[in-house]
């Protein structure tokens, strides 16, 4: 290497400066990273899988481009894709049911000493709820995941491209919906 | 406010969601209040099964800095060398590589020489420049539509003289009788291989039209192709050229084998970097000549093929008023999964590409002197021993 010189910096030419774009998405991205990662680990069991969906999520961000969309609603647009992936994940995987029953099991395992009734019981209503969601209807499944997770009606209603005042109503029967889809689940399993 | 209200209404009271006016009913309406109790214990099993999605515990999740490192230095580094190698293993590659080397030369036609339509310009590469894609932003071109863009280029070719075989030679004094200039190789280092590729030519005949119902399949209608570019021949022919190989190499392929090797370098997790790791190819050429009719508008179709690759308007702008695009090959990389420097080399300006990765890190060294393109690439991490190959040559 002694004998080559090595150019201190790249010609200007050459560079591309950081576009508004990329400084959009970068500050979004540090925004609502830990809220998408924290929404996607209650929604899949596999902490490694909600960082894969978490990472997939802002993935679809940056090739959204969001500057260049006016008045974007970068929160309401993360929870949307997040949640239809995490349940794309709970529909599709068709191991999840068995990889979680398995991840359940172990932790009852590790924290036998722990209050191991409590972790499963938990444990056990968690994969019910999850499975339940995945079963209803998307678009409930939807509105429950972005209320409980905290979203206000509005931001909602933005997202869903709804009206705000339509929210209560609509929460009010996918509520329902998932209280019969779960003692649905919970038959099952007795049976 | 007189009317009752709704059950949806009352939901909406329980999360504090409820309008001023509904609200000052709620507060005075003893009946109203009594639903919503008896609505909140139908609802309290679900709310109380759900609430967990919103529990703000940590989880041992990564860091904000450690996701944004993630990101940057795998998510996109996979995303784009997959559509870098999707795009370039594909049909493309037969006709697409030729068909880029000509978009380039024709870039490299400086608007200023523009004299009248029907004169033809002959021009050669003098120098090499590289530009950062997003190729991410490509995956349109990863089924029909690339297959469209296959078949255009394909039946826009008329080849005069298809490539041959690759000829071994065992010495540089005969693969230069061969070739038919005078080939360089290191003194000091005996190559495992010399051999010589036959020259090609063909010509490239642009139709607007078709090209622009891809440009518009491909969701990018805002891109609009000049009309005076319909019907444009660029003729194109391509010297023999010689590559010589060091180090355990793969055997000089056909494409469509050069296709598999690629296929399976993507699907058995990188095998060829550990089998080829001290391979170095050191590739030359005399420049390709391209003429094309001088009253294309280059600084036109230079924006069109950097916004199509997912430059803003105002970037592509930027890139092709800064690029000095006289006799300047252009070098696609993938932005994010590849970095490139400029380097002295071989008493010239190079550049280098690195392509860094766990299990195939890439490079390629590219420079010009004395009219010959030159490259030296392998698979590894070897860019350093490949410059010093480079300063030895005689």
């Amino acid at each position: 290497m002694d004998e080559t010189v090595w150019h201190e910096s790249v010609p200007c030419q050459m560079k591309l400066s950081k576009s508004k774009s990329e400084q959009a998405f970068e500050s979004i991205f540090h925004e609502y990273w830990n809220s998408i990662q924290r929404l996607l680990s209650r929604m899949v069991i596999d902490p490694a899988e909600a960082e894969d969906l978490a990472l997939e999520t802002f993935f679809r961000l940056y090739k959204y481009r969001p500057a260049q969309h006016e008045d974007f609603n970068a929160r309401g647009w993360l929870y949307k894709v997040a949640t239809n992936l995490g349940l794309q994940s709970i529909r599709s995987f068709k191991r999840r049911e068995q990889y979680e029953t398995h991840a359940g099991r172990e932790t009852i395992i590790e924290a036998h000493e722990q209050q191991p009734q409590r972790i499963f019981a938990e444990n056990e209503e968690r994969n019910f709820v999850r499975t339940a969601l995945g079963r209803m209807n998307l678009r409930q499944a939807e509105l429950l995941i972005m209320r409980y997770s905290g979203m206000s009606y509005k931001d909602i209603a933005a997202a869903l491209d709804l009206s705000p005042t339509s929210i209560g109503p609509l929460l009010l029967r996918a509520e329902r919906e998932f209280e019969k889809c779960y003692r649905m689940l919970t038959q099952e399993e007795e049976r | 406010m007189k009317n009752h209200l709704n059950d949806g209404q009352l939901r909406a009271a329980l999360d504090g969601e409820l309008d001023f006016d509904e609200l000052k009913h709620l507060e005075s309406c003893p009946e109203c209040q009594s639903r919503q109790k008896m609505l909140e214990a139908q609802i309290r099993p679900a709310v109380e099964r759900l609430r967990f999605l919103s529990s703000l515990t940590q989880d041992s999740g990564l860091s904000t800095s450690s996701a944004w490192n993630k990101f940057n230095h795998e998510t996109l580094a996979q995303k784009e060398t997959s559509m870098f190698r999707k795009l370039f293993a594909s049909p493309l590659i037969r006709y697409g590589a030729s068909a880029a080397l000509v978009i380039a030369l024709i870039l490299a036609f400086p608007a200023t020489r523009a004299l009248a339509g029907e004169l033809l310009s002959l021009f050669r590469v003098q120098r090499v420049t590289v530009v950062p894609v997003d190729f991410t932003g490509m995956e349109q071109l990863d089924g029909a539509v690339g297959n469209n863009i296959s078949q255009l280029i394909s039946d826009s070719i008329t080849m005069k003289n298809e490539p041959g075989d690759p000829v071994n030679a065992a010495t540089t004094d005969e693969a230069s009788q061969l070739a038919g200039f005078n080939v360089r190789a290191p003194q000091d280092i005996t190559p495992s291989r010399i051999s010589v590729m036959s020259g090609a030519s063909f010509t490239f005949t642009i139709d607007r039209d078709k090209a622009q119902a891809l440009l518009d399949e491909a969701g990018r209608s805002d891109l609009v192709l000049p009309e005076e570019v319909d019907g444009a021949d660029v003729s194109v022919n391509i010297p023999s050229s010689v590559s010589i190989a060091f180090g355990t190499c793969p055997e000089p392929s056909s494409a469509t084998e050069a296709e598999r090797e690629m296929e399976r370098e993507t699907t058995t997790s990188g095998s060829p970097g550990r089998v080829y790791k001290d391979c170095i190819i050191f590739a030359q050429i005399p420049s390709p000549e391209v003429s094309a009719p001088a009253s294309l508008d280059i600084n036109k179709l230079a924006q069109i093929g950097l916004e199509f690759t997912g430059m803003t308007a105002e970037e592509a702008a930027q890139f092709t008023s800064t690029v000095d695009w006289t006799s300047t090959l252009v070098v696609p990389i993938p932005k994010n999964a590849a970095s490139y420097e400029q380097v002295t080399v071989d008493g010239v300006t190079g550049t280098l590409i690195e392509r860094p990765s766990d299990d195939a890190p890439q490079f390629a060294l590219f420079w010009i002197k004395d009219g010959i393109i030159y490259t030296l690439g392998g698979l590894g991490n070897n860019s350093q021993r490949a410059l010093e190959i480079a300063n030895s040559l005689p």
